[in-house]
């Protein structure tokens, strides 16, 4: 039997452009329940929307931070729980157990030297500027202690080559805690972490593969210490 | 294959490549749709900073929500884009008075580049031509159907909105809506042949 698709065809057009409202809502709702498993609906619905999403391509494109790629990738690794990437990223195997422990030996050393140093700068009564140090490149945080959230930049830095990235580490009680996971492009970087990092004794940045591992495998090229 | 089929195939395969956790494949639809996003929402809100918002919202559930992306419901640009103008709109209704304010922001620049990101070499080609067959559609609309879509796309406004300023009946506002988006549809489907 053929059904008369003009009504729900009408209310399609008016919610592919987001101004659907009142009564129609749940009249739209009510006519796509009745018709069920209806391909004739599932076409209208696509071709609407297509339609719609067409409209945007009237406009001239805006350039967009190009750091924000990389901010969502960062800000959201942990957060994300993507069962596939953390198994992929936790098999590693006992070597690189024994490698993390040789890794973490060399950390926990930066933290004895670099305890004394404390922050570069203060910006307010709140918020804490911490430079990193290193030997090629500026890489700076931005944190309020107590609260979650930091904020990463760094500038000239190393590229890291094919398939790997510069991992941002928490030093707690001698245990690497993974942060965020960066590409720079052109030397330059900024992130976002969402955590609270001033529990953490010192802050460390290694280059590692671009799969993020869970525990470093390399030296540090950057350290800051909190405390 | 036109063009379009393999922008879109690609496209697919890297929605499906999110979902593996491959940040590649985001950077990739980052680079090819986040300006057109930014310009979809610029133009409803107005304002930069809150459209550069509503771009990293939207980017931010592709990356954690990939899953989300359903096919037979239209393109992944159409899933984009719905995700930017959905939040877009929302914004402008919940703060009327910053709507109230867009015409002082009207010369925000929209420029006329494109992002130059390497993976954009078929957009590079697509979208001008697109851009400009998709403004001669609109532009072929009679006025009185695309001052409706144009007022509900861009302007974030609602069917009743729409027949409360303008005075014309809802029936009427629904009908040249339906009008205005079968004409653009067919258009951008011969288009897309």
């Amino acid at each position: 039997m053929t059904r008369d698709h003009a009504a729900i065809e009408e209310l399609l057009t008016v919610r592919a452009l987001d101004a659907l409202d009142g009564d129609d809502v749940q009249a739209l709702d009510r006519m796509l329940a009745e018709h069920g498993d209806c391909e004739e609906c599932r076409t209208l619905q696509a071709a609407y929307a297509d339609t719609a999403a067409m409209l945007a391509a009237s406009l001239d494109p805006v350039d967009v931070d190009p750091a924000m790629a990389d901010r969502i990738v960062a800000t959201s690794g942990r957060a994300r729980g993507d069962p596939d990437g953390d198994a992929r990223r936790g098999g590693r195997g006992w070597m690189a157990i024994v490698a993390v422990a040789a890794v973490l030996v060399l950390v926990v050393g930066s933290l004895a030297v670099l305890r004394d140093r404390g922050p570069d700068a203060s910006v307010n009564w709140a918020q804490r500027v911490v430079a990193f140090d290193g030997t090629s490149g500026e890489f700076t945080m931005a944190y309020v202690p107590g609260q979650s959230g930091a904020v990463f930049w760094g500038e000239g830095l190393p590229q890291p080559g094919t398939d790997e990235a510069l991992e941002i580490w928490m030093i707690q009680d001698g245990t690497a805690v993974r942060g965020a996971c960066v590409v720079p492009a052109d030397g330059r970087v900024a992130a976002f972490l969402d955590a609270d990092v001033s529990d953490a004794e010192v802050m460390a940045v290694t280059v590692e593969s671009s799969s993020c591992p869970e525990q470093p495998t390399t030296d540090p090229i950057f350290t800051a210490p909190l405390v | 294959m036109e063009t379009t089929d393999l922008s879109e195939a690609r496209d697919r395969r890297w929605v499906a490549a999110v979902a593996t956790g491959d940040e590649d494949a985001f950077r990739g639809l980052f680079g090819r749709y986040a300006p057109m996003a930014k310009a979809l929402a610029l133009r409803v809100v107005r304002q930069p900073q809150m459209a550069e918002e509503i771009v990293q919202e939207a980017f931010l559930s592709v990356w954690r929500h990939p899953d989300g992306y359903e096919p037979d419901r239209g393109s992944v640009r159409s899933w984009l884009m719905a995700m930017v103008h959905h939040r877009a709109v929302d914004t402008v209704r919940r703060e009327e008075s910053q709507r109230r304010r867009a015409d002082q922001a009207a010369s925000v620049g929209l420029r006329d580049e494109v992002s130059d990101h390497a993976e954009e070499v078929v957009a590079a080609v697509e979208l001008p031509r697109e851009r400009r067959a998709v403004r001669a559609a609109l532009a072929d609309l009679p006025d009185e159907q695309r001052a409706i879509v144009e007022r509900m796309y861009f302007g974030g406004e609602s069917q009743r909105q729409i027949a409360a300023a303008t005075g014309l009946p809802l029936g009427t506002v629904k009908s040249r809506t339906l009008l205005g988006m079968r004409k653009l549809r067919a258009a951008l489907e011969e288009l897309e042949r």
